[in-house]
């Protein structure tokens, strides 16, 4: 078991703290495993879906960083719920950097 | 079991035109004429009998998007492996079973074809080979295959030939066996293979046909477990040699390998996959260039620029889902949008209605890739069984659009419209065959 924090808000607007996340797992994984609501990882973390989309707390964008080419293509195909500080949470693999990273699950396209 | 609700609202009912009463009333599924042109059934559906209970087909038909969405999201109520293995070669399954025991090496069931927890693990061990990053490295290579089979194609000369079966079944065929590691030069046998295996789930079968299928597929699995226990021998680069070695890793972190069983049907089932629908993808590439106005234009401008082409892929799959359908059986009486299904129905998810929804794609009949929400659409299924190949799926129509574009110009249908033939099953919307002709493109 690691020692990493990481603060996910789900769609439901609730906010959960996961304090012993292990290194290299990914947001995506980590919200599967803990029923995180709108985190679902379809595609199984293959950049592939856009089912994992989370909107990062700005004052971590710049530790977290862009998503690169392949993962804009797929954020493009949510542009409805897309902002300026979106990633797909299987991107996104925990490091010692990232301790404390907070995180907001975005909502699916709309109905 | 008392009946459970699962989250899906209670749609609004629309007024239908007489028309579509008649068709809700009287269609099917199995009619040919409505596979061939399903959107009116379809649509009567949506609007007036979202969940369509299809008497002659036996199936319980999903129609709205969101529907579908809510169902495929629960994959303990609404059950793969019965809506697959228990439907499977409908009415004939005992006598198939056997005769791929007696002559194919063994009856092996689609260990992918399951339901959780063991499909979990399952498709864990897919995932990797199939990333978007993955794929990405595989593009060069990929364009490489499409490049000299459109080549070959056109050298034949003559500025004719056949979309589906010159350019999009062999086109998929190449990049699918090269992954896997089988033998090149064996198209049109492969071609046969997954009509065959595609067959099960058509409802469309007679006895007769499913004979003839099951023979394909018994000589099919022998050449596949051929190259496997060659493989087990001698590990190569290939996803054969992986599947050959694979461990899955159980919940308690202790490792298993795969039954040799297992490991052939996630052969076939990746080949079958692989080609067939991708295929479809681009015979239907073909087809909406050479039958909707300024469509070929639209491809011209869409291969110049990335984004744009990877929108006019995804609104391309949105527009003309290769998937019609597929199945679920519940496992206990459920209530989806109003209406109650028994447990052990079988069920379709309509995905060819669903990306038809006008409440989630407005004017769904416009081709648009600047829709905001293309990723919504359920082409590739949705929930824990979405598609394991999308990511590759996708890169083979993109490189497809390129190089049709670079190679040909000119793309006509060389026979009326009327006249084109699909095949005959519920699960895919598949051309049989598109006669084409075209100038070639002086690079």
């Amino acid at each position: 078991m690691g020692n990493l924090k990481v603060t996910m808000t789900d769609v439901n607007g609730e906010t959960r703290t996961f304090e012993d996340v292990e290194e290299g797992v990914s947001l995506m994984e980590l919200g599967k495993q803990n029923g995180v609501a709108g985190i679902m990882g379809d595609c199984g973390g293959g950049c592939a879906c856009a089912t994992c989309h989370v909107y990062v707390d700005q004052n971590w964008w710049d530790k977290v960083g862009e998503p690169d080419d392949i993962e804009f293509a797929m954020l493009d195909m949510v542009a409805d719920v897309m902002k300026d500080t979106s990633r797909l949470g299987c991107q996104i693999k925990m490091s010692p950097e990232l301790d404390g990273l907070t995180v907001t699950v975005a909502p699916s396209s709309s109905y | 079991m008392a009946t459970q609700t699962i989250e899906s609202k209670v749609s609004e009912r629309v007024p239908l035109t007489p028309e579509e009463e008649k068709v809700l009333k009287e269609g099917s599924l199995t009619d040919y004429e409505i596979q061939a042109h399903p959107r009116e059934y379809f649509r009567a559906m949506r609007h007036g009998d979202p969940i369509h209970y299809d008497e002659k087909l036996g199936s319980w038909l999903v129609t709205r998007h969101e529907d579908i969405w809510a169902v495929q999201s629960d994959p303990v109520t609404f059950s793969v492996h019965h809506g697959y293995h228990d439907f499977q070669a409908r009415g004939l399954q005992d006598e198939f079973r056997a005769y791929l025991r007696e002559h194919g090496g063994g009856y092996f069931p689609d260990a992918i074809m399951s339901d959780p927890p063991y499909h979990t693990r399952i498709r864990k061990l897919m995932e990797n080979a199939f990333t978007a990053h993955r794929v990405k490295e595989l593009e060069p290579r990929i364009t490489e295959v499409v490049h000299d089979l459109i080549a070959e194609v056109i050298e034949r000369g003559d500025g004719k030939c056949d979309a589906v079966k010159d350019i999009a079944i062999p086109l998929t065929i190449r990049v699918i066996v090269e992954q896997l590691g089988l033998d090149h030069g064996m198209e049109d046998k492969i071609s046969r293979w997954s009509v065959a295996v595609t067959a099960q789930i058509s409802a469309m079968q007679s006895r007769e046909t499913m004979l003839e299928n099951a023979k394909e597929i018994a000589d099919l699995q022998n050449y596949l477990i051929g190259k496997m226990k060659e493989r087990e021998q001698e590990r190569k680069e290939d996803m054969i040699s992986d599947l050959v070695h694979a461990e899955v890793t159980n919940e308690d972190g202790t490792k298993e390998k795969l039954t040799f069983e297992e490991a052939v049907s996630l052969v076939r089932a990746t080949l079958i996959a692989g080609n067939d629908t991708t295929a479809t993808a681009i015979g239907n590439l073909f087809y909406v260039i050479t039958t909707k106005p300024g469509m070929a234009e639209m491809l011209e401008e869409a291969v110049q620029d990335e984004r744009k082409l990877n929108r006019f892929v995804e609104e391309h799959l949105r527009n003309e889902p290769p998937v019609r359908a597929l199945s679920r059986a519940t496992t206990r009486e459920v209530t989806v949008n109003g209406t109650t299904i028994p447990e052990g129905a079988h069920m379709l998810l309509v995905y060819g209605s669903g990306n038809d929804d006008e409440t989630e794609y407005p004017e769904p009949r416009k081709f648009d890739p600047t829709r905001p929400n293309l990723g919504r659409h359920v082409a590739f299924g949705g929930g824990p069984h979405r598609c394991i190949g999308l990511a590759l799926a996708r890169m083979e129509i993109k490189v497809a659009a390129r190089e049709i574009v670079k190679q040909m110009k000119n793309i006509k249908l060389a026979v009326p419209q009327e006249e084109l033939r699909y095949v005959p099953t519920v699960a895919t919307r598949t051309l049989e065959s598109l006669p084409i002709t075209y100038e070639k493109r002086e690079g």
